[in-house]
């Protein structure tokens, strides 16, 4: 069956409300908003790594990334010390230039110097989190101008949960419904024969860099308008959530094969067990819990993965 | 031949579907020791399915299949091994990565006190490769190799084996006519020594040649099971396809031929590929390109295509000067490039056949940035039914299509950009004699139309009918050029011949 992972997906969520509305009937009704909008960032950084990972590579420094970014974000439009409180919009429009180019500079990194997209992106993310560190120089940031906290506390309209929909559906249809997408997934399943078709593997690899850094700088302004407090830890570990999800949500690590449907599911998933995790008042346990809950999901992910799937001659090089 | 009359291997009633499509049904067969079986049948009638039940890589849903009388599980590949059956697919399923020696010996690697000891390997696999009359080198990895010489590795691994049932599936398909000869004696010597062979091909030349009885399949039925000298030629296609073909004949006067030089390479040299290539295709003419295995057709082709660098010389299209190494320009240039290695370079397997066939048009089916759904099929549809390709429908995966099949979708997804110079490399390699000469006739029908053709094949008669004018290559290099029209098969196999060898031949 097609949509087996999906399927699967939804009676998970579907199973976990049914527990947490055993716990306390109004825990879903009074969460689901939270939910999502705790979502946000794993979600619009799940995008882009999906789509690395389509194109048979990987990109684990977004976590990184986000905190460096938000770290500029922080100084350019803090009005406090050490903040330069430069226009918020401006500030914006360099945080999204800045991890464009940060994605595009990692994808010639992989695609030019031939490192492999693991290696290359596990230094970066050592880097781009000593870069984070340096700027921040210790303290939290505070105090930012009302037009940038708007995007995260908007109170009528959620506007970032709004963004993050279009970005979803974007990607969505970029994946299924465009030229570019289908080149996408032919680079991820057999790069030379894509290129004796005249798709050129290097433009799409860099393209999904590329976006990868842009949309980890959308996260970053969201993330920093919704909470209007950067640490030298914002951003610190996210990686690893967002290649959880990703996998468990059905894209292969091979490359070639996922569905952004999947990729959603799974990120409500875990956040949502992250969430009843801490409903459940169990401490500093919650944390061990979680991990647990994550690694064994991500385990029978990539095993089923791996029973599902024939071995394909062709692929990877 | 002395022959008891108790069957070595024995089928019985097997059946196997894949979702709606019934592969094999009730299928009985039997395969007596010291036989060469042929099985024919037309592109995705069940050969290979049948094969693969034979082997246990797939398991029947009903039947038996016993061996001497022994019943043998389903789809338990040790099992078979066990029994003395030993398979040649028809995709090559070699370790690309690995050398010669390595997957020769992969899963059977001789061992000294529990080290590998290579130095015997390397021994035996010399031993084999000289009984096999192939030169090829051992510490190079497949992927190296070329189709051709990947078979060949293929059928040194299984010669490798003392088996009691050798399985060919189609195992000339992309040799030439020197590998093919060798491979041909090497079977009658197997079975002089009482090992039998189920053999399968599209050529029913070899069929005639090598078998003692051919069973016909059609759409995973059996026809008939009849000794070879009971049939001949024309009632072997009438039981494939249930009706006459009329295969192509040569070109006497050249129709739509013109002065208009489509294509004109001057020099062209790549290091220790080929060099000294020079030749002109007009439009609507077919220029025909022999040789052996190995002479360099294929680093030739994809040179043109700008797949692979070259070293010096010049290609022009319409006299206008072609960028070097860029598929890309190729492309935009009019060239449309079919490779000689359907799964790995022609395909996307995990795609779907709609998908695969309109990679290469994906720009003209977008609308408003999205891909179009309505015009994608109706371009799917039509290459389909003009190639008639065989699927349950156009989402099937093409992983799922039978071998020749998986062909014609390959040489649908280029016909789709209408291209001005089409260079196919063994473009009806394993496409049955129908569907063969279908595709002739269509390659035929567009160069009359004013597209410019380079086809290089190891088929000769393929070669002899199709092409205006013929070069042939020999070991890089272009020996000699002849005329379509009246050119011989000696003629070509002299040409394609080192000229040290041609002496002891
Ligand atoms: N894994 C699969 N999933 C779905 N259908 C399949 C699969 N494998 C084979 N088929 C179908 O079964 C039928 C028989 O295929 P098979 O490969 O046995 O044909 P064949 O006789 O070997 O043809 P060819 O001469 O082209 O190699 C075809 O219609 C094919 O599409
Ligand atoms: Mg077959």
């Amino acid at each position: 069956m097609k949509y087996r992972r999906e399927a699967s997906l939804i009676v998970l969520v579907g199973a976990l409300s049914f527990l947490a509305t055993l716990f306390d009937a109004s825990f879903v009704p009074a969460n689901a908003i939270d939910i999502l909008i705790n979502s946000i960032p794993t979600m619009i950084i799940s995008c882009g790594v999906m789509l690395v990972i389509i194109t048979g590579e990987i990109d684990i420094s977004v976590g990184s990334l986000l905190g460096l970014l938000a770290a500029t974000l922080a100084l350019l439009s803090s009005t406090a010390e050490p903040g330069l409180g430069i226009h918020p919009y401006l500030a914006i429009a360099i945080v999204l230039t800045v991890g464009t180019l940060i994605g595009l500079g990692t994808g010639c990194l992989v695609v030019y110097g031939r490192v492999p997209s693991i290696i290359a992106t596990l230094g970066l993310l050592i880097a781009l989190d000593g870069a984070q560190d340096w700027l921040m120089g210790g303290g939290d940031i505070k105090h930012f101008p009302q037009e940038l906290r708007y995007l995260g506390t908007g109170t009528t309209i959620p506007i970032n949960l709004i963004l993050t929909i279009l970005v979803v559906a974007g990607t969505g249809l970029l994946c299924h419904k465009t030229a570019l997408g289908r080149r996408i997934y032919a680079v991820g399943s057999n790069p030379s024969a894509a290129r004796l078709a005249g798709i050129s593997v290097t433009t799409t690899k860099l393209f999904v860099f590329a976006l990868t850094g842009m949309l980890t700088a959308i996260a970053a302004i969201l993330w920093v308008a919704k909470l209007g407090n950067v640490s030298t830890s914002t951003g610190a570990g996210l990686e690893l959530k967002v290649v959880t999800c990703v996998v468990v949500g059905g894209v292969s690590i091979r490359g070639g094969r996922g569905r952004i449907l999947g990729v959603v599911l799974a990120v409500i998933l875990i956040t949502m067990i992250r969430t009843v995790l801490n409903f459940m008042d169990l401490g500093s346990e919650a944390v061990k819990w979680q991990r647990a809950i994550e690694g064994v999901m991500i385990l029978v992910a990539v095993t089923s993965d791996h029973f599902t799937q024939r071995n394909q001659p062709g692929g990877k090089s | 031949m002395s022959r008891t009359s108790k069957p070595l291997i024995t089928i019985e009633n097997i059946s196997k579907s894949y979702g709606g499509v019934q592969a094999l049904s009730k299928v009985c067969l039997n395969i007596l020791p010291g036989e060469v079986h042929g099985l024919c049948g037309e592109n995705g009638a069940g050969k290979s399915t049948l094969i693969k039940c034979l082997a246990g890589v797939v398991s029947p849903e009903t039947g038996t299949i016993t061996v001497d009388g022994k019943p043998l599980s389903h789809g338990d590949i040790h099992a078979t091994e066990a029994a003395g059956i030993a398979v040649i697919h028809q995709e090559s399923t070699a370790f690309l990565d690995l050398d010669l020696v390595e997957n020769l010996f992969v899963g059977r690697e001789i061992k000294k006190y529990g080290w590998l000891n290579r130095r015997a390997m390397e021994r035996q696999a010399l031993a084999v490769m000289h009984r096999l009359d192939v030169t090829l080198d051992l510490h190079t990895p497949l992927r190296e190799f070329s189709i051709a010489q990947r078979q060949m590795v293929e059928m040194a691994r299984a010669c490798l084996r003392d088996c009691r049932l050798l399985i060919m599936d189609e195992p000339t398909a992309s040799l030439s006519a020197r590998e093919t000869k060798t491979l041909l004696g090497l079977v009658k010597q197997l079975r002089e020594s009482g090992v039998s062979v189920l053999y399968v091909s599209h050529r029913l030349e070899e069929i005639a040649e090598l078998c003692d009885r051919v069973t016909v399949f059609r759409d995973g039925r059996l026809v008939a099971t009849t000794p070879i000298d009971q049939l001949d030629r024309n009632q072997l296609i009438g039981q494939m396809v249930g009706r006459e073909i009329n295969a192509l004949t040569r070109r006497e006067e050249h129709a739509g031929q013109t002065d208009e030089v489509r294509a004109s390479i001057t020099g062209l040299y790549s290091r220790g590929s080929f060099s000294d290539i020079s030749f002109e295709v007009r439009a609507g003419e077919i220029l025909g390109i022999g040789g052996l295995v190995g002479a360099g057709r294929s680093e030739v082709a994809r040179a043109i295509f700008g797949a692979d660098r070259y070293d010096q010389g010049e290609i022009k299209i319409d006299g206008a000067s072609l960028k070097k190494g860029s598929i890309q320009a190729a492309i935009e240039a009019g060239i449309a490039m079919v490779p000689e290695d359907r799964q790995h370079q022609g395909l996307i397997l995990p795609m779907s056949v709609s998908e695969n066939l309109s990679l290469t048009i994906l720009t003209e089916i977008t609308r408003h940035r999205l891909i179009h759904h309505g015009h994608e099929t109706a371009q799917v549809q039509h290459l389909m039914r003009r190639l008639a390709v065989k699927a349950a429908n156009a989402k099937m995966e093409a992983a799922s299509l039978s071998g020749g099949n998986q062909q014609k979708v390959v040489l649908g997804k280029w016909l789709a950009i209408k291209p001005k110079f089409l260079i196919l490399d063994e473009p009806t390699r394993g496409v049955d004699v129908a569907a063969k000469a279908e595709i002739h006739r269509l390659i035929r029908e567009l160069t009359e139309a004013g597209m410019a053709t380079l086809i290089m094949t190891s088929d000769l008669p393929e070669l002899l009918t199709l092409s205006d004018r013929i070069q042939v290559m020999c070991e890089g290099r272009i020996a000699g050029q002849l005329d379509g029209a009246t050119a011989t098969e000696e003629q070509v196999m002299r040409l394609a011949f080192p000229r040290s060898e041609a002496q002891l031949t």
